[in-house]
């Protein structure tokens, strides 16, 4: 088992060193001081700013500097646009808002998703079986933005116009249990309808396919219910597939739901990267995304050595 | 490769294919498509057509006269904007150059005109002097005393103008008065090119890629492993937004003036090729083992030769498969980047409507996001259907 893990760790090194190589290159193929002080910048404030990240330095040295700071988790390093802060004090503080939104989303999904492609799948070929997975289609073929925009409408204007009562907030977040509800759970309930269309079909191609296996027929030789056969015989097996892909979706959840989080001002991981690249605050930029993409590798790698641990065939290729 | 690229064609996938109904109902509709991108590039609509006003803000479609407050703000923006013709320097030559839309001034005398335009004015005054009790059948009539006050201001279109004024107002116009119908095909024109462009070159690198990779193993697979690997660990919504980024950046300011798509492009083939890379090296991986490419190295055939023509041939199927799933992602990522002010900038396209239609929501104006919505749910819907018949067809095994 412990080879299994160094071996995967191992195996990330380079596509982590890689990553972090391809991301500093594009993000100097702009002079990001430049970027950030416009055309009109006086020649010192530009050497000053440069300076004091070491973009003066030679690339080699800047790029060992990076790998060291994310590796110790030393992000002292100041935003450009918000004075004073730090990069990892941005990145502790909205990460909270993130998963805020991301676990509960992915929770519900996954749950109304799975019922409803045991529903699908055992009327396999059915009329209701048709009708759900045409919904799923036309559901998968709505942009996500129309979800938000319409979602935003719905809840938090014509719901609170009719029943003068603000039951969603237009947009905003507030820490703590009691607020949630108000500030994140209709943001939940627009990722999960956008997210069902891809996981039902998912899941119900799963149960369609454990459905021709060998142990379902001997269930029915020996004389086993349609309904024992679905929710005992072929759910038990078919949850392998489904814990894989609710595992690998995993590391998604740490960068948040970029979109939702910029139009409902909920001030998560997504929405402080994407105010990062729009006002050019480099520092934010380049750490943030080498700390999602070291997160998103580590997360990777427990996923495997988790499935390995389930299922020890794995170990061996 | 004659041989194979037949057999591709007529195997038995592709007869499974002109069997079902769905998948030939959704070709028929991409064709649609493409005879409307067909018809933008001929110039119908033109680029100036999407960007003229023909009509006031917000306009709903169906020639619907909306709620009689709209129906006062639409007869102000008409007579204010006669008002200037009338009386700026040059009435005469003001008047006679007075345009929105095919729409022109009656070619009368300026005082002639003015006179009419009091009238206007009048009935406008009559009608918004009702406006406490502004749904009242008295204040209806008043209201269309003065729709037929402003008519006669116009000279109403006749054969070809007629039929294009049908046409810009059909579906209402969005916030800047521009027709939200010619806007939507133009996109669709936008929406066509993005995905060719995206989904083929993405597809092109990735079979390629994944086919050296697969059938050379050794360090040609090492590598590209990890550069699809490198490209995958970072969340694609990110990918997307640096890479469009650094695209808009001075670097690369003298080719985005040329092609100001490029930044959009950039973004989807460089996160798009993965896909593609994985599945296609997979395959060949497959493939190589194989008795009738064994037997074409035992003929003596080079490797590229047989990479080229005998293997990757054979992959045909994925490419299709994978060109149909990458134009689906990237109009949907278009929309996405739109949104973020990344995406497409200067023409119209769907996600552009999508993002300026947000304001016009909250006021209740749906026309805007419906129509788009509307063109881009119809092709998607097509492209979704269409790649699960080619998996279907081609390559029923896949989850």
């Amino acid at each position: 088992m412990w080879s299994y893990t160094a071996r995967r760790l191992l195996y990330n090194v380079p596509v982590y060193l890689g990553i972090v190589l391809l991301l500093m290159a594009a993000l100097r193929i702009n002079d990001p001081a430049y970027a950030h002080l416009g055309k009109n910048a006086r020649p010192e404030d530009l050497e000053e700013i440069r300076q004091k990240l070491g973009l003066d330095r030679p690339f080699l040295e800047q790029y060992w500097a990076l790998l060291r700071d994310v590796f110790t988790l030393n992000l002292g390093v100041k935003s450009w646009t918000n004075e004073g802060l730090s990069v990892g004090r941005m990145l502790s503080e909205s990460i909270k808002p993130s998963l805020a939104i991301t676990v509960p989303a992915l929770v519900l999904t996954s749950a109304i998703s799975i019922c409803i492609a045991l529903v699908s799948a055992f009327f396999r070929g059915r009329a209701a079986d048709k009708s759900l997975m045409f919904l799923a289609v036309l559901g998968m073929s709505v942009s996500f933005l129309v979800y938000i925009v319409f979602g935003q409408y719905l809840g938090a204007y014509l719901l609170t116009r009719e029943t003068g009562y603000g039951v969603f907030a237009i947009g905003g977040y507030e820490p703590g249990l009691a607020n949630w509800p108000y500030y994140c759970l209709l943001p939940v309930l627009i990722s999960t309808i956008v997210a069902m269309g891809y996981d039902t079909r998912f899941y119900r191609a799963v149960m369609v396919e454990e459905s021709g296996r060998d142990y379902i027929v001997t269930a029915k030789a020996k004389g086993a219910s349609k309904r024992k056969i679905m929710f005992v015989h072929m759910l038990k097996n078919a949850m392998i597939p489904i814990i894989t892909r609710i595992m690998t979706t995993l590391p998604f959840l740490i960068m948040g739901s970029l979109l939702l989080e910029v139009y409902f001002n909920i001030p998560g991981m997504g929405r402080v990267l994407y105010k990062a690249i729009q006002e050019q605050d480099f520092p934010v930029v380049q750490v943030f995304v080498a700390i999602f993409a070291a997160l998103f590798i580590l997360s990777n790698i427990l996923t495997d050595v988790l499935y390995a641990l389930v299922d020890p065939r794995v170990r061996l290729s | 490769m004659r041989e194979r690229s037949r057999k591709f064609l007529s195997g038995r996938g592709m007869r499974k294919l002109r069997r079902d109904r769905m998948a030939m109902a959704a070709l028929a509709v991409i064709g649609v498509y493409l005879a409307l991108a067909l018809l933008v590039l001929l110039g119908v609509p033109s680029e100036d057509a999407v960007q003229e006003r023909v009509a006031p803000d917000n306009t709903p479609g169906f020639f619907a006269r909306g709620t009689a407050e709209r129906r006062l703000d639409s007869a102000q923006f008409h007579l204010d904007s006669i008002q200037r013709s009338v009386r700026s320097s040059d009435p005469a030559k003001a008047i006679a150059e007075h345009r929105l839309g095919t729409l022109q001034l009656v070619q009368v005398s300026p005082e002639e005109l003015e006179s009419r335009l009091t009238e206007a004015w009048r009935a406008f005054d009559a009608a918004s002097a009702l406006e406490d009790d502004i749904e009242s059948p008295a204040a209806t009539a008043r209201l269309d005393e003065l729709d037929t006050a402003i008519d006669a201001l116009y000279v109403q279109p006749t054969g070809f103008a007629a039929a294009t004024r049908f046409a810009q107002l059909a579906l209402g116009t969005d916030r800047q008065g521009r027709s939200i119908l010619l806007r939507a095909v133009y996109s669709a024109k936008v929406a066509v090119q993005i995905g060719v462009v995206s989904a083929l070159i993405a597809v092109l690198i990735g079979t390629l890629l994944g086919a050296a990779a697969g059938y050379f193993g050794g360090w040609v697979d090492h590598l590209v492993v990890w550069l699809y690997s490198t490209f995958s660990s970072i969340p694609w919504i990110v990918l997307l937004m640096v890479i469009a980024t650094v695209c808009r950046g001075d670097a690369f300011a003298p080719l985005v003036e040329r092609m100001p798509l490029l930044p959009v492009y950039a973004a989807f083939c460089l996160s798009f090729w993965i896909s593609p890379c994985r599945v296609v090296r997979g395959e060949v991986m497959k493939l190589k083992e194989l008795e009738y490419v064994q037997a074409a190295a035992a003929v003596g055939f080079g490797r590229m030769r047989i990479l080229l023509r005998h293997v990757i041939p054979n992959t045909a199927h994925l490419a299709f498969i994978n060109f149909s799933l990458l134009f689906i992602g990237a109009i949907k990522a278009e929309v996405i980047l739109s949104f973020l002010g990344l995406g497409v900038q200067g023409t119209p396209s769907w996600g552009v409507m999508i993002n300026h239609a947000k304001a016009e929501v909250l006021n209740g104006f749906f026309w805007q996001i419906g129509t788009a919505t509307g063109f881009m749910l119809v092709l998607v819907l097509a492209f979704n259907v269409l790649s699960d018949a080619l998996q279907d067809a081609f390559d029923p095994k896949h989850v």
